[in-house]
């Protein structure tokens, strides 16, 4: 977050002001299961953007009365730590975190088979510790490896990625300056395989055209990110295994 | 995708295409839509040519749910005169993270005729016992069976771990007797 008032967000060249083309996204870093006390969790690094996610459950529903019999109760609590932005944020949660907790449990209802543990409930629990825009996109990134992690069962891993225009440009992933200087943001969660849209949202003016094209801009970067979740998945999972028959052999 | 590129033993995250349901049957850790099997666990996939059946073998962990049927175990939290609190703690030998709550009625204590609760188990007895139940948002439990009952229990005058003789139970510290159901095991090792 520099404080320096950056003048032009988007060169001639098409190259925006922290180095990325239009159509490319911030670096990532994804990890899975770096919490002991949680039944599942990640951990990610998007551009600035620190995030953890952890996930408990299926475990007993308190208060009783929220309990359904056909199906587990998904919960979710957005929340960012008072020292994830400039100026420090309340720690109470905020009208935006409640909303964004709505949507970001909306995003993952179609995913979860939440039907397969009634009288349960399962809650996801997404802190940012250091917020650089599209803090939903990567909160629900990460959300959905710690579901996974926690062997929860999914149809598909939902994938989120944020789109806009900047300038006149459609550009992927925005980050925070672009998002308060740029003039929409279109973020969306994806899931993959079965090429269903979980969360939509739109803050900005785009024409129909324009929305479109955003849309398809993010799809497109939310293909990107799945295949790092995969990885990530894949480097707790498979690589645990491999160590342990390297022990075996020792 | 074509399905044959799923291989026996390949990994397999939540969402991935595993084949169509005219060449495979949908086992344990799939899900059927639209004609295509996908996984829903974070795992290996399994092909089993001869039976024709894919399923997913999950790494992530078990998760322990109380179901009807299966076998808890728990503390006691609360006797009145006709049933008991349990707090679960372990499902089928795995430990859950947080707890679930059951309750026992005095009519699934023993094929005998128990008259109170308290003859049975008292608070903060470690039991082992059955769901035959989920009805009314509740896990109604049984510890009728002889492999069924209280694991560890102790003493209501002192905390003393009581000692099994037959049907009496008695605390070697105080020499109180008290009445309990028990499992066949009880004494014998850990709480398992």
């Amino acid at each position: 977050m520099s404080k320096k008032k950056v003048k032009k967000l988007i060169n001639g060249k098409g190259i925006r002001y922290d180095g990325r083309k239009l159509n490319e996204l911030r670096p990532i870093k994804l990890e899975v299961g770096v919490l002991d006390n949680a039944d599942g969790s990640a951990y990610i690094e998007q551009g600035k953007n620190k995030i953890l996610a952890a996930v408990y459950g299926p475990k007993e529903v308190h208060p009783k009365h929220l309990a359904m019999p056909d199906r587990s109760l998904l919960r979710c609590r957005y929340h960012m730590a008072p020292f994830s932005v400039e100026e420090r944020k309340s720690p109470a949660p905020s009208r935006r975190e409640k909303e964004l907790s709505k949507v970001i449990r909306e995003a993952f209802e179609p995913s979860v088979f939440t039907e397969y543990y009634p009288r349960t409930s399962i809650d996801i629990v997404i802190e940012v510790l250091q917020a650089d825009g599209g803090t939903r996109c990567a909160g629900i990134t990460a959300a959905s490896l710690a579901l996974a992690d926690a062997g929860i069962p999914m149809r598909d891993l939902v994938s989120a990625c944020a789109a806009g225009k900047v300038e006149g440009h459609l550009v992927l992933d925005v980050a925070d300056l672009e998002d308060k200087q740029g003039e929409a943001d279109v973020p969306v969660a994806y899931m993959p395989n079965l090429n269903a849209i979980t969360l939509l949202q739109m803050d900005g003016m785009l024409t129909s055209e324009e929305f479109e094209q955003a849309i398809n801009l993010a799809v497109e970067g939310c293909k990107q990110i799945y295949q790092l979740q995969k990885e990530a998945l894949k480097a707790k999972y498979v690589e645990v295994k491999e160590a342990k028959k390297e022990d075996a052999e020792q | 995708m074509s399905s044959s590129k799923q291989k026996s033993g390949q990994f397999v995250v939540p969402g991935d295409r595993l084949g169509v349901i005219e060449e495979f049957v949908p086992g344990p850790g799939t899900y059927e839509e639209n004609g295509t099997i996908y996984s829903f666990a974070t795992g290996r996939a399994l092909v089993d040519m001869l039976s024709k059946q894919v399923s997913v073998f999950p790494k992530t962990r078990f998760l322990p749910v109380p179901k009807v049927g299966s076998i808890v175990t728990g503390q006691v939290r609360e006797v009145q005169s006709k049933t008991a609190n349990l707090r679960i703690f372990q499902v089928d030998k795995h430990p859950i993270s947080g707890s679930f709550t059951g309750v026992l009625h005095v009519s699934d204590v023993s094929f005998h005729y128990v008259e109170i609760m308290h003859d049975a188990c008292k608070p903060g007895d470690i039991v082992r016992a059955k769901v035959v139940s989920d009805k009314n948002r509740t896990f109604h439990l049984s510890i009728k069976e002889p492999d069924l009952g209280a694991l560890h229990a102790f003493c209501s005058r002192c905390g003393n771990v009581l000692t099994s003789r037959g049907a009496q139970m008695r605390c070697l510290k105080c020499g109180k007797i008290e009445r309990r159901k028990v499992a066949q095991d009880y004494g014998k090792g850990g709480i398992v």
